[in-house]
């Protein structure tokens, strides 16, 4: 089986999320996560007519545990089971090793969500113990003994490389988070609804200089989840079918997990592996949905697939190039940086509203395609489409 | 004033590396097999997975690969230095590492820049590796 044959086979059919927007204005920290993860289970299954009883798979991501959200649930009889670790990485994997199992019908509905509460639990992203790392030791590489920490300090080392080998500037960089930021505005549920200037990026403080505060994703507490099931029976729901048309992953293990070529070489072979299965080029795809994590993820996708020519990407989306509207909008909902950092689910969700056309104000016009990646030691993406 | 900063707690893998340094050698492991030399100092040769590996001295070149200016108090010892240099070096053999920089000013960094390795004595008992102009 190759993944041409898995291709619109299986769609998104439900969708739910947390208001952001209140859960960060009003922090509740006594809202749990299997909490918010029932209430989105209960807006999917409304959202595509399914009864609870009908799910027989389930994917969870970010509970205490599988066994205690199965019980909450009242999810008792499953029979494709997986739990993934709050990563972005993970994200399209686990959609796609479910569409899988959805496909060679080992589940008929499968229901997938992550729901975080870094906001409540004082998460810090400093690697030290609590994400990725491990308390005792100093890193891969030595890292904390030079004072080196955070995923975003790796991005921002990058960067002076990327700008010693093709140039661009600090304001050209700006753009990124300036035009998905933007998009926050037009999303009610956004937890960042500002609109923002370059002067705005230009005066936020620097994090791990050359990044600063506006290039980096949002810390907050929230869930994201949905419904998939075979393209035959989603024909008999509620909603337009999002069907997944294709998955490719590219897993380059290293100690510092910055691809030193920029990903170049690994969206190279994640665009074979979407594209052809898919039977798509990229002027097919009308959005792109990037695990933004930091701003930079944008431009290095926008290269390294192709389109933008390599080393000009920053000009390439100057003057709302990634804005809607433009050339290629980009994280319609605002993305991790301005909606929510839900590891990649969120915007999941919003691939799904833009494909039905219920996307509102951020409604993308004869939007039939719709391409996610996520760059990271684990580079992956998905295709998405309206059309079977 | 004792050095507070985080240290390695040096293992099988690594305390050859440490000890090393303490006596002013910059070593890399090196495979008999394969000829691989690599970093950090896993046990096992990387690239042909032999158990042989034995450490020789290293040219101690390396270039700013990139660097960072860290603003975040992400690790507190650090806080009173802050903003500080980070940089990644490409040593000459190949291998990356993280390191400091000693006697370069921060607006003085830039990718590229050729490095000499150094040694700093932070405690009686350890020696970390870093990195200067080379001239
Ligand atoms: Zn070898």
């Amino acid at each position: 089986m190759s993944t041409k044959d898995i291709a619109r086979k299986v769609a998104i059919v439900g969708i739910g999320s947390s208001d952001y927007h209140t859960l960060y204005k009003n922090p509740d920290p006594t809202r749990t996560r299997e909490e918010m993860a029932i209430d989105v289970m209960r807006q999917a299954l409304d959202d595509c007519g399914l009864k609870r009883s009908d799910i027989d798979g389930l994917v969870t991501g970010g509970t205490s545990g599988y066994e205690d959200f199965g019980y909450r649930s009242g999810l008792t009889d499953v029979r494709y089971l997986a739990d993934y670790p709050v990563a972005g990485r993970m994200c399209a994997s686990a959609l796609f090793s479910a569409a899988m199992a959805v496909h060679n019908g080992v589940s008929d509905y499968c229901f997938l969500f992550n729901s975080v509460a870094f906001k409540s639990l004082a998460m810090k992203f400093d690697m030290a113990g609590q994400y990725g790392g491990d308390a005792a030791s100093t890193g891969p590489l030595y890292n904390e003994v030079y004072g080196m920490a955070s995923p975003g300090a790796l991005y921002a080392l990058a960067f002076t490389r990327y700008q010693a080998m093709y140039g661009g500037t600090e304001a050209d960089l700006g753009e990124i988070a300036v035009q998905i930021r933007n998009h926050g505005a037009l999303n009610p549920q956004a937890i960042f609804q500002k609109t923002h200037t370059i002067e705005d990026y230009l005066k936020s403080r620097y994090i791990a200089k050359p990044l600063r505060l506006l290039d980096y994703c949002l810390v907050n507490d929230g869930c994201a989840g949905y419904i998939i099931t075979s393209a035959e029976r989603a024909k008999d729901l509620k909603q337009k079918p999002v069907y997944l048309a294709s998955f490719a992953q590219r897993v380059t293990l290293r100690p510092q997990y910055v691809d030193p070529d920029f990903w170049v070489e690994a969206c190279g072979v994640l665009k074979k592996d979407l594209f052809e299965p898919a039977g798509l080029t990229l002027k097919d795809i009308q959005s792109l949905s990037v695990y933004d994590n930091f701003s930079l993820s944008v431009l290095w996708g926008l290269e390294g697939f192709g389109f933008a020519p390599k080393g000009q990407g920053l000009q390439w989306l100057k003057n709302g190039g990634i804005s809607l509207g433009g050339k290629l909008p980009t994280n319609t909902s605002g993305g991790m940086l301005a909606e929510a950092y839900l590891q990649g689910w969120n915007n999941i969700v919003e691939i799904t509203k833009q494909l039905r056309g219920t996307a509102d104000k951020r409604q993308i016009k004869d939007v039939k395609n719709i391409l996610y990646y996520g760059l990271s030691a684990v580079p992956n993406g998905l295709i998405f489409s309206n059309e079977a | 004033m004792s050095y507070t900063k985080p240290l390695p707690t040096p293992n099988k893998e690594d305390a050859p590396f440490w000890q090393a340094a303490r006596e002013g050698k910059f070593v890399l492991p090196n495979c008999p097999d394969c000829g691989n030399i690599w970093f950090p100092p896993y046990l096992y040769c990387p690239r042909c997975l032999s158990p042989k590996r034995v450490f020789k001295e290293a040219s101690g070149r390396a270039e700013v690969w990139g660097f960072i200016e860290m603003a975040q108090p992400y690790v507190k010892s650090f806080a009173p230095e802050l903003p500080y240099i980070v940089a990644l070096v490409q040593l000459e053999e190949g291998p990356i590492m993280f390191t400091n920089l000693v006697g370069i000013k921060n607006d003085e960094v830039k990718v590229g820049l050729k490095l000499q390795v150094c040694f700093d004595p932070v405690k009686d008992d350890f020696t970390l590796i870093k990195f200067k102009r080379r001239e």
